[in-house]
C-alpha cells in the first residue's frame, strides 16, 4: 500500500544549514510581515494498512504523517519569498521494522524574482529542473534573459543524495546553462553539470542540449540529448513532435533512445549497476500518443510506444493504450475508462491492464472510486497468481473553507500480496492569504 | 591549472563579458508569479482566454493545455523554465511526484484524485519488474541517483 522505507537524514549538518541560512535570512526583513501574503499548507495522514505477503508474514503499519508546506511572499514589499516543504512519520505500531520515525525537507529557500526578464534567484534546498540538469540540491541558483535573447543560468551547491548501496555520493554539484529565446518561434539551450564524487570511479560530467521549435505551423519540435563526458559519448536523447494549436487535437510522435553504459554511469542505485543489468545494452523507444476532444468534456486517449533493445535478453516489447475520459460537473469530476496491453518477445514481460474511475462532487462532499486490474501473462513471481486487483474508494468533507476532511479505503490483491486492507483518514488545512489560481 | 579549468575560465569570463554587453536583463516584464484570478477546476487549457504568448516561458499559451499529451512530456516544458508552471502550481507542486524520498506513493495521498495521471497504482512492486526490464530509463530519471531507500530490500 505505497508505504516505502526511509533511511537516516542525508547530511543533517546541511539540512539544518539550509533551513537556518534561509529563515534568517527572512528574519533579516523586519518590515517584511505587515506586507507578505503567507500561506501554509498541512497534511495530516493516519494510514492503517495490513497487509498478508504470499509466503512472507502478515504486516500491520499504523504511520501517522504530516505533510507541510508554507510560503511567505512580498517579503519586505520586494519580489521576494520563502518556501518550505517537508514532511514528518511517526509509526504509532511499527511492525515494519524500518524505524519508528522518519521525514524530510525536501525545499526551503529564498527565492527572488526580478520584475524583469523573468531573471530569478534561489538560496537554499530546492528542486532544479533547468536543461538537462534535474538536481535537489542545497545552493544557489541565478538565472537571467538579456533583451537580445540570450540568457544564462548558473547552480552550485552540495547534492541531496542518499547512497542506498556502498556508492559514495557526490561531494558538490555545479554547472549552468546557456540558452538563446526567441519568442514564439524558438528556444534552444545548452547545459553542462559536473558532480564531483565517485560514480563508477569517475566524476559526473554531463553537457546536454535542449530545444523547443514551433516553425510557423501548428507543430512544435522539442527535444533533448545528454553527452556524458566521463564515458565520452552520447547517454541519452529524446525528441517529440507534436502538432497542436488546433482546437479538439493533441498529437505528438516522438522518439528516445539510451545507452545503459553511458546513461547509468551516474547511477546511485545498484539496480541500475552491472551485473543487475547489461551495461552494453541499448534502447530505442518510438512512442506516439494522441488526445482528442469528440465533445465537450468528452475525450479520448491512445497511445503505443515500441521498445527494441540492441540485446535478445530483455528482447523487445510494445505497450498499446486507449481510453476515454468525461469531465461533468461543471468540471469538477471526471469518469474514466482505459486498456492497455504489453505485448513483448519474452512472457514475462505481457500483461493487459484495465482501469475504470469516477469522482462525484455534490455540495462540499467529494466521492471517488478507483478500480484497477492486471493480468500478467506469467506467473511472475512463482506465487500462483498472475491476477492484480485493486479498489480505492474516497469520501471527502469541506469541512470549513480551509479545512477538508477525508477518508480512503483501499483493498488490494497481487501476485505479491494475497490481500491487502488500508485505510487512510487524510485532514487538508489552508491557512493564509488568497492565492489566485493556485492548483 | 589544467587545460580544461583554463578553458573553462576563459570561457566563462567571455561569456560573463558578452552578457555584461548585452546590457543586463531584458526589460520584458517577467511572468507574475501568482496568476490573478482563481482557476476552474479540471485540466487547464490557457488557450480559453489567452491567445499570445506566455511572457514567462516565451512560447504560446497554447502549448501548455494540459492533455495527456502535456503531461506526459511537461518536462521537457519545465526543463527550459518554470516560471510560468509557478503561477498556477504552489512551489512544492513538482514535489508532490518527484520527491528525494517519500514513503507515500503520490496516488495514496491523493486517493481522491483517480482523475490525475500519477504513477504507481496498484501494486507497482510487481509491475516494476517488467517495466524495469523493458525501459530502464524511465525509472532512471527519479530512482537514478536519487536516494530510494526501498530499493534497498531487493537491490543490495
Amino acid at each position: 500500500m505505497g508505504l516505502t522505507g526511509a533511511g537516516a537524514f542525508p547530511r543533517p549538518w546541511a539540512i539544518r544549514a539550509c533551513v537556518a541560512v534561509s529563515l534568517l535570512v527572512s528574519a533579516a526583513w523586519p518590515a517584511a510581515a505587515p506586507a507578505a501574503d503567507v500561506t501554509l499548507s498541512s497534511k495530516t495522514y493516519l494510514l492503517y494498512s495490513r497487509n498478508d505477503v504470499t509466503g512472507g508474514a502478515k504486516e500491520k503499519f499504523l504511520p501517522l504523517y504530516e505533510y507541510l508546506a508554507a510560503d511567505a511572499r512580498d517579503l519586505g514589499g520586494m519580489p521576494l519569498s520563502f518556501h518550505f516543504y517537508g514532511w514528518g512519520r511517526q509509526d504509532l505500531a511499527d511492525d515494519s521494522g524500518r524505524g519508528p520515525r522518519s521525514g524530510d525537507i525536501g525545499s526551503a529557500f529564498l527565492l527572488y524574482r526580478h520584475p524583469t526578464g523573468n531573471a530569478e534567484a534561489r538560496l537554499g534546498r530546492f528542486f532544479l529542473a533547468e536543461g538537462t540538469a534535474a538536481e535537489t540540491l542545497d545552493g544557489a541558483f541565478v538565472k537571467m534573459r538579456t533583451p537580445v535573447g540570450l540568457g544564462v543560468s548558473l547552480f552550485g551547491g552540495i547534492p541531496v543524495e542518499q547512497s542506498i548501496s556502498g556508492t559514495q555520493t557526490g561531494d558538490s554539484v555545479y554547472g549552468g546553462r546557456l540558452f538563446f529565446a526567441a519568442p514564439g518561434f524558438a528556444e534552444i539551450g545548452a547545459t553542462y553539470l559536473r558532480e564531483k564524487g565517485s560514480f563508477a570511479g569517475d566524476d559526473r560530467e554531463v553537457v546536454g542540449g535542449d530545444i523547443w521549435l514551433r516553425p510557423g505551423l501548428p507543430i512544435e519540435l522539442i527535444g533533448r540529448a545528454a553527452y556524458n563526458l566521463s564515458t565520452k559519448a552520447l547517454a541519452s536523447e529524446r525528441y517529440v513532435l507534436r502538432i497542436t494549436y488546433i482546437p479538439r487535437i493533441d498529437i505528438m510522435a516522438g522518439y528516445e533512445a539510451y545507452r545503459y553504459r553511458d546513461l547509468f554511469q551516474t547511477a546511485l542505485n545498484p539496480a541500475f549497476l552491472g551485473p543487475a543489468i547489461d551495461n552494453d545494452d541499448k534502447v530505442r523507444t518510438m512512442f506516439v500518443v494522441v488526445d482528442l476532444e469528440v465533445m465537450k468534456g468528452l475525450t479520448l486517449e491512445g497511445a503505443v510506444k515500441s521498445i527494441r533493445h540492441d540485446r535478445i535478453d530483455p528482447g523487445d516489447a510494445s505497450r498499446g493504450e486507449i481510453g476515454v475520459r468525461y469531465a461533468y460537473n461543471d468540471r469538477k469530476d471526471t469518469a474514466g475508462l482505459s486498456a492497455a496491453v504489453v505485448t513483448a518477445d519474452r512472457d514475462d514481460n505481457e500483461y493487459t491492464e484495465y482501469r475504470a474511475f469516477a469522482t462525484f462532487s455534490p455540495a462540499a462532499w467529494r466521492f471517488a472510486l478507483d478500480a484497477l486490474t492486471h493480468r500478467y501473462k506469467t506467473d511472475l513471481l512463482a506465487t500462483g497468481s498472475r491476477d492484480e486487483y485493486q479498489v480505492v474508494a474516497s469520501a471527502g468533507w469541506q469541512a470549513l473553507s480551509n479545512l477538508k476532511v477525508s477518508g480512503d479505503l483501499t483493498y488490494t490483491r497481487s501476485p505479491r500480496l494475497k490481500e491487502d486492507y488500508a485505510a487512510l483518514v487524510k485532514a487538508s488545512l489552508d491557512l493564509g492569504a488568497a492565492t489566485g489560481g493556485k492548483k | 591549472m589544467t587545460r580544461r579549468a583554463a578553458f573553462g575560465l576563459i570561457a566563462g569570463t567571455a561569456l560573463l563579458a558578452l552578457l555584461g554587453a548585452c546590457a543586463a536583463v531584458s526589460p520584458t516584464a517577467s511572468v507574475p508569479p501568482k496568476h490573478p484570478e482563481e482557476l476552474g477546476p479540471g485540466r487547464t487549457d490557457c488557450a480559453e482566454c489567452h491567445s499570445d504568448l506566455s511572457t514567462g516561458a516565451l512560447k504560446p499559451y497554447a502549448s501548455f493545455k494540459h492533455s495527456s499529451v502535456f503531461v506526459r512530456e511537461h518536462g521537457l516544458y519545465a526543463a527550459q523554465g518554470q516560471n510560468l508552471c509557478a503561477s498556477c502550481h504552489g512551489p512544492s507542486f513538482c514535489q508532490e511526484c518527484h520527491g528525494r524520498k517519500d514513503e507515500l506513493k503520490p496516488n495514496v495521498r491523493m486517493g481522491d484524485r483517480p482523475d490525475r495521471m500519477l504513477p504507481h497504482r496498484g501494486d507497482y512492486i510487481v509491475q516494476h519488474r517488467i517495466d524495469g526490464r523493458l525501459d530502464p530509463g524511465s525509472c532512471f530519471r527519479c530512482h537514478g541517483n536519487k536516494n530510494d531507500a526501498r530499493c534497498r530490500a531487493c537491490h543490495k
